[in-house]
């Protein structure tokens, strides 16, 4: 997501003009005085970008809720299509009688309350619940394949760029180049073929013992090692020229201090702007993963949860989703600031 | 540098560590099944569950008065160990076994029977399968709100272990409605006390052979022996795993890496090579399930009957079975399975609908049809699966008739709705009656049925399924039947391709498996053996 123009009319006044005062008016001498001016430009910039997500969210849901409802078939179109007078008490039952201007109305009364309503296809459980059931399945998966992905790209990518057009140079490159191109669904029953059916090593599917997280998040980290590794590369190349590095040398710093104090600093800002597309495409994009490996996990559910036409379900997860995309994005927008001093007057 | 190497050998480290031996997610201990589940249930709830697979697993832990017996066979004894009907034909006395209880202890009557089916047929609760009770005196106006005193419905409790069921009409099949999923007992004090949590293994007692133990939502769901069943002594195995697998690939996986012990199907691609390889472990089995084309008889040029007919001869139906499917589904001019036939019924293949190109040409021609100005007809299916099927039907059209069509799949619901909305051509689709009975088969194509999805009317085949469907004797209603049936061929508002079959894949070991043609089976008589 963009960052957006800062939007004066949208915060009180008086921030307003401090923030601008700080920001233009460079010739702060006190050192508090120019903490607070680093300060205030960042808290407008979180202000701003926090209501202007609020909006985007009611959008979404809005606009989910009645795309949902357009769509042909509704919870109970099934196989075995039922008589006229179930069909009119299940949709008593569920409230979707009402007009659907009311419906839509409940619907926000019930979400203000944190209430995500019951689903459609599983009556003895609420949408909270099911969140609450299939999200920390679905993050230990993001998290354990982000950490795979992070160890195996930035060595990669480290290894390619202090040794550029080496031999490792070109194994990252390759490696890089197969992650990439060949998608998870074919890399997935590959893995599964030989380690789980062949090798005996893991179950080739399931999600109860810490073994069976293995080939999952491998599968998944792979995918997204490969673009780590050449940000990494690129990132550091980059800084490795610059004069600050020669400095550091010709103070005698060893290569390994090199590298980690001064180069990586620098040289990882591209993969840390990637990082939040990256954790949201991890774990939205989990859905092929936890459908090879039969992790109960929301990505799954997001998807079947449109098919089943379980409207409740499809909103719960879409603004799920859509919470979890604007707060990535928003971190990294902070997290690049702290990194990057420049990225923080730009705003 | 050094640095980096340690980073390296960290991460090989922690892939190393990562790697420890794997906890099997069951031990292959003997009796112990581990059973492919593809479908996560609604809930374990007989008011709320509407798939076969969902009443599969529910009657392991549930026992109906009676229950299903092998394909084609009528039911066999459960709750009740026995019936008399009364002359009429309309009263079904049911004598419930005096010892039986549920899991928890508490012993078992005819009342409690009756609260269930009340709080099933209750309009707020909304059972989406309470068309099954609709041939019992009332229940259907009971369902729909019409009537408020439920001592008007024809279930009764004449005494703790006698319940009377007193039917609208005379249904000869009616031990097989009561042999369906929703005629499944439930603890209705256990209801109102947990509300809609009464189905977590924790709250939840049963009266089937086995009891639940976990449910691991989308994963596993285990039942145990319940020792208090009236057959325990004779239940071999201890526990049966339902394990939970979305696609058919990464079931098929899970078999071959001995995580579970039987599939519920095969990945097309692969049935050929099992056959070849591991016969042993191949299994196929006739489903009461029949794979049609439904014409829309609303849309020109199909509300002729001449030209869906014509559409109908030009089909090679052994052809499709033979070369397409490849999975060993009988084809079929005929849209009742042998299983719902009564004994000694003629089977013979009414003419109507067998590969008949030159018929299928000159029924064209007298139409007044020339193929080359025919309208662009759509065909439509609802999974990728189905389109070297679909491609198939177009060739054959195009070859015999001369006729182009297009083909298009659209997402399941979205078929189903079109079909209801009569908002197609052709569309390609399935029939499964809830119950074993070809009045339930066929009685979705009387008028303004819901599923009557060719939008059909003809009034003289109404009053075949009516007639049937009021007469006692079997020979007679068999009679209407096939009549019906006749008809419905005759003015050919569909046409059937094949009868469905289950292909899955078992251990070797497995004895005393079988399937009742509703993706049913009766878990209590399967064991493993100790030889192959």
């Amino acid at each position: 997501m963009a960052r957006g123009p800062v939007r004066a009319s949208a915060i009180p006044t008086i921030l307003t003009t401090l923030c601008r005062s700080a920001s233009v008016n460079q010739k702060f001498h006190s050192p508090s005085l120019l903490r607070l001016a680093t300060f205030i430009p960042m808290l407008r910039f979180i202000t701003s970008r926090l209501l202007q997500s609020l909006l985007a969210l009611f959008l979404v849901i809005t606009a989910t809720f009645f795309m949902i409802r357009f769509v042909p078939g509704g919870p109970f179109t099934a196989e075995k299509a039922v008589t006229p007078e179930i069909l009119r008490n299940l949709e008593a039952h569920y409230g979707l009688d009402k007009p659907l201007w009311r419906q839509y109305l409940d619907y926000l009364g019930r979400l203000g309350h944190g209430d995500l309503g019951p689903s459609f296809k599983y009556p003895n459980r609420t949408v909270n619940e099911i969140i609450a059931d299939k999200v920390p399945v679905s993050a230990e998966l993001g998290l354990l394949s982000l950490g795979v992905a992070l160890i195996i790209g930035i060595t990669l990518g480290t290894f390619a760029a202090i040794r550029r057009n080496s031999w490792i140079d070109y194994l990252a490159s390759t490696v890089g180049m197969t992650g990439i191109s060949i998608p998870s669904f074919v890399v997935g029953p590959l893995l599964v073929l030989g380690l789980a059916i062949h090798a005996g090593w893991f179950n080739a599917s399931g999600w109860y013992g810490p073994a069976d997280r293995v080939l999952p998040c491998l599968v998944l980290g792979f995918a997204y090692a490969a673009p780590i590794s050449r940000l990494t590369r690129g990132g550091l190349l980059e800084v490795l020229n610059q004069d600050f590095i020669r400095t550091a040398r010709a103070k005698g710093a060893s290569e390994f201090r090199v590298i980690t104090r001064h180069a990586l600093r620098g040289g990882l800002l591209p993969v840390v702007s990637f990082l939040g597309p990256a954790v949201a495409g991890i774990l939205t994009g989990s859905f092929v993963i936890e459908t090879i490996f039969q992790i109960p996990g929301i990505g799954r559910e997001f998807v079947n949860s449109a098919t089943n036409r379980d409207y409740t379900l499809v909103l719960g997860t879409v603004i799920l989703y859509a919470v979890l995309i604007m707060a990535l994005n928003l971190v990294v927008d902070i997290l690049q600031a702290w990194l990057n001093p420049k990225v923080r007057l730009e705003t | 540098m050094r640095g980096i190497v340690g980073l390296a050998a960290l991460a090989t480290l922690l892939f190393a560590a990562s790697c420890q031996p794997p906890e099997r997610t069951a031990i292959i201990a003997p009796q112990i099944l581990r059973v492919s589940n593809r479908n996560e249930p609604s809930d374990l709830d007989p008011a709320k569950a509407t798939l076969p697979d969902e009443f599969a697993i529910l009657r392991t832990i549930l026992e109906g008065l009676l229950t299903p017996g092998p394909t084609g066979r009528p039911p066999l004894p459960g709750l009740a160990t026995h019936f008399e009907l009364s002359p009429d034909g309309l009263i079904y006395t049911f004598h419930l076994r005096t010892e039986a209880t549920w899991s928890d202890g508490v012993p078992l009557g005819a009342p409690q029977l009756v609260a269930a089916y009340q709080r099933l047929l209750t309009p707020a609760t909304a059972a989406p399968k309470a068309n099954v009770f609709f041939p019992v005196k009332n229940a259907r106006a009971f369902v729909s709100g019409d009537l408020h005193d439920f001592s008007a419905v024809g279930l009764r409790a004449t005494g703790p272990h006698t319940l009377v069921v007193t039917l609208e009409k005379p249904t000869p099949r009616f031990p097989h409605y009561v042999a369906s999923g929703p005629w499944l007992p439930v603890r209705t004090d256990l209801v109102a006390r947990y509300g809609r949590n009464w189905t977590r293994a924790e709250n939840f007692a049963g009266n089937g052979a086995f009891t639940l133990a976990e449910w691991r939502a989308d994963q596993r769901i285990i039942v145990r022996k319940n020792p208090r069943w009236h057959g325990a002594q004779h239940v071999r195995l201890e526990e049966i795993h339902f394990m939970r697998f979305d696609s058919g690939d990464t079931e098929e996986r899970a078999y071959r890496a001995g995580q579970i012990d039987a599939t519920m199907s095969v990945p097309s691609s692969k049935v050929e090579v099992y056959a070849r390889e591991r016969p042993l472990e191949l299994h196929r089995a006739p489903m009461i399930e029949t794979r049609y084309l439904s014409f829309n008889t609303l849309r020109p040029p199909l509300d002729r009957t001449s030209v869906r007919r014509a559409l109908a001869l030009a089909l090679d139906r052994q052809k499709l079975v033979e070369h397409v499917l490849r999975g060993g589904q009988p084809a079929t001019g005929r849209l009742v399975p042998p299983a719902l036939r009564e004994p000694g019924e003629l089977t013979a293949l009414p003419p109507e609908h067998h590969y008949d190109p030159a018929t299928a040409r000159k029924l064209l021609a007298e139409a007044g049809y020339d193929p080359k100005k025919f309208p662009r007809l759509e065909i439509c299916g609802w999974s990728a699966s189905q389109v070297a099927i679909l491609e198939a039907i177009q060739a054959m059209w195009r070859q015999e008739l001369g006729l182009e069509i297009t083909i298009t799949i659209r997402e399941a619901k979205v078929h189903l709705s079109t079909l209801a909305a009569g908002d197609y051509d052709i569309a390609f689709i399935t029939a499964i009656p809830d119950v074993a009975d070809a009045a339930e088969l066929l009685g979705d194509y009387v008028t303004a049925a819901p599923e009557n999805y060719p939008h059909w009317h003809h009034p003289s085949f109404d009053a075949q399924i009516t007639a049937a469907r009021q007469h006692p004797d079997r020979a007679t209603r068999a009679g209407h039947l096939f009549t019906a049936e006749r008809q419905l061929l005759e003015e050919a508002p569909l046409s059937p391709l094949y009868f469905n079959s289950k292909i899955w894949l078992m251990s070797p070991r497995l004895r005393g498996w079988e399937e009742d043609g509703l993706w049913s089976r009766n878990y209590h008589t399967v064991y493993f053996s100790e030889n192959k």
